[in-house]
């Protein structure tokens, strides 16, 4: 109320004044009490529930950075979260994003919008309107455009197929004392798998001395998962790559596998992305099925975040921290930063902001810099392995950031 | 005259659309005003199939798909611009509807809605496949308005308005031709339309060619206002429904439909999901959902059709009352006395038809055995027999419904079975039905032109002849009255102008008289007394044996699907064959021996 009533004094003095113009109703804009940081995500739809997840990563960060005393270099102005329903289907991103830059003019900055598809379409509208853009999803494609206002904080799915093999490789041969050598591939058809397994099937295999010995790709969701778990059992590979997209196709191989004597780690299964360690999981699959269950995520709750993670459970009910939370509480920092470095409440100075931020080791990100490459992909970005012990997902690699020792399967 | 008068309405339309698009600054506004006449014209060329032909096809995001990944596809990898592109887009949709049409309109009904359905299903897997799960038409940052992207986005409304402009005209030309009055044919009855001569097939697939092509270029247009293609946003169920949703919204097999449905129907989805969607996540598919639940429960045909009609019937009841007065006996017109048989001298031409030992089964039931008898010109041949004596059947297998087990039928001498109903109806042999088959919604001529286009090689042509055969019948006065507002006479005589139209040497009329009073059915009788005198050949299928006795020359009386006896009126009412084989046993004392 007193905010108001003295913007609007500040404002009709201006007014008022002889050189009220342009420029100096610019310079009123630019130290505004308030600054509009954009949410486009899915809350609505197929995809709501990431969506309220990354919303609640937002909020609490928006809280966080406003009960620290907001933007200092406008003079502690407070971010002010916009959300937008970028629904379920492309085109209603496209069209979420297009209202978001043509109805919130003010916005200086925002984060979104869960899948890559989404992600996709909605920087192409934020590209032409000169908003940044900060980004989890991880498709390639994002950053391969050439486009200046798009960030991507998560490794690429290409980088990251690239940073877990070598590791689950080395996890396995300390863990069971022998080097795996065959791998089957079981994956749904969605952007963001065939991406991943595409890396692995090129080359990242064979770089890791591993033999491809089954590969088979479904389409969501899957009605009986029998054929493909007989194919696994057959070619009884060292490591089972499954990547999913649907909690449900996740349930339905697990307990095919289960049931054919393959599950709880008589064939070391290791996932990529979030689905398979999603709190849903439990609702449909039993945390002894789910037991040492390995996946490759871009960012999860780790070492350096327990209280976040317990914040996020006392706020929220949310059991622990996924990517979307923290990977959207680490954009907010960001823009923040970003903002505080700007020093003006303006998208195109944060951009630049953005480009040229040199914001030192990552803290809600896993591992690299707070630092942008020219295609707009942040620096070292490194990612976390996640394993199921005892009903719950934690990390486990990198080192650094792990809350427990990862475990190796025996059979 | 007629036609540029109608085309004020829309040239009105487009022109304030135009003018409110290019008033809006806000950029999402412009986009949703750039969906509004994509969707309209995706509605559009769903209508041009299914909305004439009825054959419902839930699978447009097919072409529309094919469409818009061609135009991203071509500017990726050939560097082709949209302005390239999207004619192609709308050649390559229509050689996809060709092929997708050819297989699938074996079927109908259901059938061929559900065929159509997996279409773009499984063409999706096959994107998915191919890696095209996000593909992005590349920005072009220096040389925009050669790859179609504006930065001022009221340039696409405009772009899509004139698309959807040419889209509407085209509809208009197709309503108006001897196109849309096949495909109109086909809706109503396609078996109809096969015996008015209509090659229904070939229609057929130069519709959802059309449509395909149509779909296609709007599928390429929608790629580059989306910027990115996935096989969900182009190929998805939801694409599909989207064309459904506006036209049945909007009221099917009108041009106006589409434009409506989509002008009410986009800005609302959008305005629900900007306004309450980020309060209530989910609410606007609720919402929407309702809205099109009510719409299609008080409207079922679409809204355009619920408010014509009330329009319609607004202006026409205080006219209705004055018109009813005096009642204009349709049939009075040329009144002249009955001629007699003699006049005529039938039975003395040369034989038009001849039919030998035809035969046909369903299974174990023999329809038709062993038939055979020879139509002279100018004679009127009366085919009776009890229910179920196989007349109809006869008639198909005359007219190439049915295809006949065994026999021939030599039509001038010439051996035509097996031969398509188009073809035989274009060799001359006109039928009309048992069952009414009426375009409700079209006025008289309309009705008639249909059987006129198989003789007629132009539209002016088709009409000359279709006034000719209303004339005939009697109905000129009420010509361009709806069908819908007949009496059964009415509907008979204009069922017969229908075939008349085709101008057949031969007519097969199966059960004319049917459904009609005594004095409608004597009026009737006299027309078909009246073509007969002015030379046509006719076989008629009839009930009731008294008006038939004045009307025919020779009667063929079939029992169990074969001939019991065939011979003058007077002898046939005779014969005690006839009498059991009609009235039964019993009867048969009193017939005279």
């Amino acid at each position: 109320m007193t905010r108001a009533t003295r913007a609007a004094l500040t404002r009709r003095s201006l007014l008022a004044g002889a050189s009220a113009g342009l420029i100096s109703s610019r310079a009123w804009a630019q130290q505004p009490s308030e600054v509009k940081v954009g949410l486009l995500v899915p809350v609505s739809g197929l995809y709501a529930r990431p969506g309220t997840v990354m919303r609640q990563g937002a909020e609490m960060a928006v809280d966080h950075i406003n009960a620290q005393g907001g933007i200092k270099s406008l003079g502690g102005a407070k971010l002010k979260l916009v959300v937008l329903d970028s629904g379920d289907t492309t085109e209603k991103a496209k069209n979420a994003a297009q209202r978001m830059v043509a109805q919130e003019p003010d916005l200086v900055a925002a984060s979104g919008a869960y899948l890559s598809s989404f992600t996709l379409a909605v920087t192409e509208v934020t590209e032409r309107a000169n908003l940044p853009v900060l980004t989890l999803s991880y498709s390639d494609l994002i950053t391969d455009r050439g486009f200046k206002y798009v960030f991507q904080t998560s490794a690429t799915a290409g980088s990251q197929a690239k940073q877990a093999l070598p590791q689950i490789v080395k996890l396995a041969e300390t863990a069971s004392g022998k080097k795996p050598k065959t791998v089957a591939i079981v994956t749904d058809n969605t952007a963001a798998s065939v991406s991943s397994a595409k890396a692995m099937r090129d080359g990242l295999l064979a770089e890791n001395g591993l033999q491809l010995t089954v590969d088979e790709t479904f389409t969501p969701p899957l009605a009986d998962a029998t054929s493909l778990v007989q194919k696994v059992r057959s070619a009884r590979p060292d490591l089972l790559f499954f990547l999913p997209t649907v909690i449900s196709d996740a349930k339905l191989l697990l307990e095919k596998m289960n049931e054919f004597g393959l599950g709880q780690g008589k064939i070391p299964t290791i996932s990529f992305g979030i689905a398979i360690a999603e709190p849903d999981m439990l609702q449909t699959v039993s945390p002894e099925l789910l037991q040492g269950l390995l996946t490759c995520v871009a960012s999860w709750g780790a070492k350096g975040h327990e209280a976040l993670i317990a914040e996020l459970k006392t706020r929220y009910k949310e059991p622990w921290m996924t990517q979307n939370a923290i990977s959207t509480y680490g954009d907010m920092w960001v823009i923040k930063d970003a903002l505080e470095k700007a020093g003006k409440a303006d998208r195109v100075a944060v951009a630049d902001a953005l480009r040229a931020m040199d914001g030192g080791p990552s803290k809600y990100y896993p591992l690299g810099e707070i630092k942008f490459d020219e295609k707009g992909r942040r620096v070292g970005a490194g990612m976390t392995i996640v394993q199921w012990q005892s009903g719950v997902p934690v990390t486990v690699f990198p080192p650094q950031l792990a809350l427990a020792q990862p475990f190796w399967p025996k059979n | 005259m007629r036609g540029w008068r109608s085309l004020l309405p829309i040239i009105v339309f487009t022109a304030l659309y135009a003018a409110v698009s290019l008033s809006v600054t806000n950029s999402y506004y412009q986009l949703v005003m750039t969906l509004v006449p994509v969707w309209a014209i995706f509605g559009l060329s769903w209508n041009l199939l299914s909305g004439y032909t009825g054959l419902i096809s839930f699978g447009h995001a097919a072409f529309f798909g094919l469409g818009a990944y061609a135009v991203v596809l071509g500017q990726i990898h050939f560097d082709l611009s949209p302005w390239i592109m999207i004619p192609i887009a709308a050649i390559l949709g229509g050689i996809a509807g060709l092929l997708i049409g050819f297989p699938t309109f074996r079927l109908q009904g259901h059938y061929f809605a559900l065929a159509m359905l997996a279409y773009p299903l499984a063409i999706l897997y096959v994107f998915e496949w191919l890696g095209l799960q996000e593909v992005t038409l590349p920005i072009k940052r220096d040389n925009p308005i050669a790859y179609m992207q504006f930065a001022d986005h009221r340039l696409y409304t405009l772009l899509a308005l004139a698309m959807m402009l040419a889209t509407i005209l085209l509809t208009r030309a197709i309503e108006r031709s001897r196109f849309g009055m096949a495909l109109l044919a086909i809706k109503q009855n396609e078996a109809a339309a096969e015996g008015a001569g209509i090659n229904t097939l070939a229609w057929k697939l130069r519709a959802v060619t059309l449509s395909g092509a149509i779909a296609g270029a709007v599928g390429g247009f929608y790629a580059v206002v989306l910027l990115v293609v996935t096989p969900q946003s182009v190929f998805g169920m939801l694409v599909s429904a989207q064309a459904l949703t506006v036209a049945m919204f909007g009221g099917v097999g009108t041009v106006w439909g589409p434009v409506i449905g989509s002008v009410i129907l986009i800005p609302l989805a959008e305005t629900l999901n900007a306004e309450a969607g980020s309060r209530f996540p989910g609410i606007q598919g609720v919402i929407y959902g309702l809205a099109i639940i009510c719409v299609i429960l008080l409207a079922p045909e679409g809204l355009f059709w619920k408010v014509r009609d009330f329009l319609r019937k607004r202006s026409a009841s205080p006219a209705a009352k004055t018109s009813s007065g005096p009642d204009i006996p349709a049939a009075a017109v040329p009144s002249a006395p009955a001629p007699s048989r003699s006049e005529r001298f039938p039975g003395t031409g040369d034989v038009v038809l001849e039919v030998r030992n035809l035969s046909r089964s369903f299974g174990g039931l023999k329809a038709v055995q062993d038939v055979s008898f020879k139509l002279r010109r100018n004679e009127i041949l009366g085919i009776i027999g009890p229910n179920g004596a196989g007349k109809t059947t006869l008639f198909n297998l005359l007219n190439g419904f049915l295809r006949p087990g065994t026999g021939e039928i030599l039509l001038d001498g010439r051996e035509m079975s097996g031969r398509k109903p188009h073809e035989l109806c274009e060799a001359g042999i006109g039928r009309t039905f048992q069952i009414m088959r009426p375009f409700l919604r079209m006025s008289i001529s309309d009705n008639v032109v249909v059987g006129a286009y198989v003789r007629a090689k132009t539209d002016a042509e088709a009409r000359r002849l279709a006034t000719e055969a209303i004339a005939r019948v009697g109905l000129s006065e009420i010509a361009d009255r709806i069908a819908g507002e007949l009496t059964t006479k009415e509907l008979r005589l204009m069922e017969l102008a229908r075939a008349l139209a085709g101008q057949p040497r031969i007519l097969l009329l199966d059960e004319t008289l049917a459904g009609l009073g005594h004095d409608e059915a004597n009026e009737v009788v006299a027309v078909i007394q009246r073509l007969a005198r002015d030379g046509m050949t006719i076989a008629i299928i009839e009930h009731t044996m008294q008006a038939m006795v004045r009307l025919v020359d020779s009667f063929l009386v079939l029992d169990h699907g074969a001939v019991i006896v065939e011979g003058e009126p007077e002898a046939v009412t005779r014969d005690s064959r006839v009498i059991e084989a009609y009235l039964g046993k019993k009867w048969m004392a009193h017939a005279p021996h």
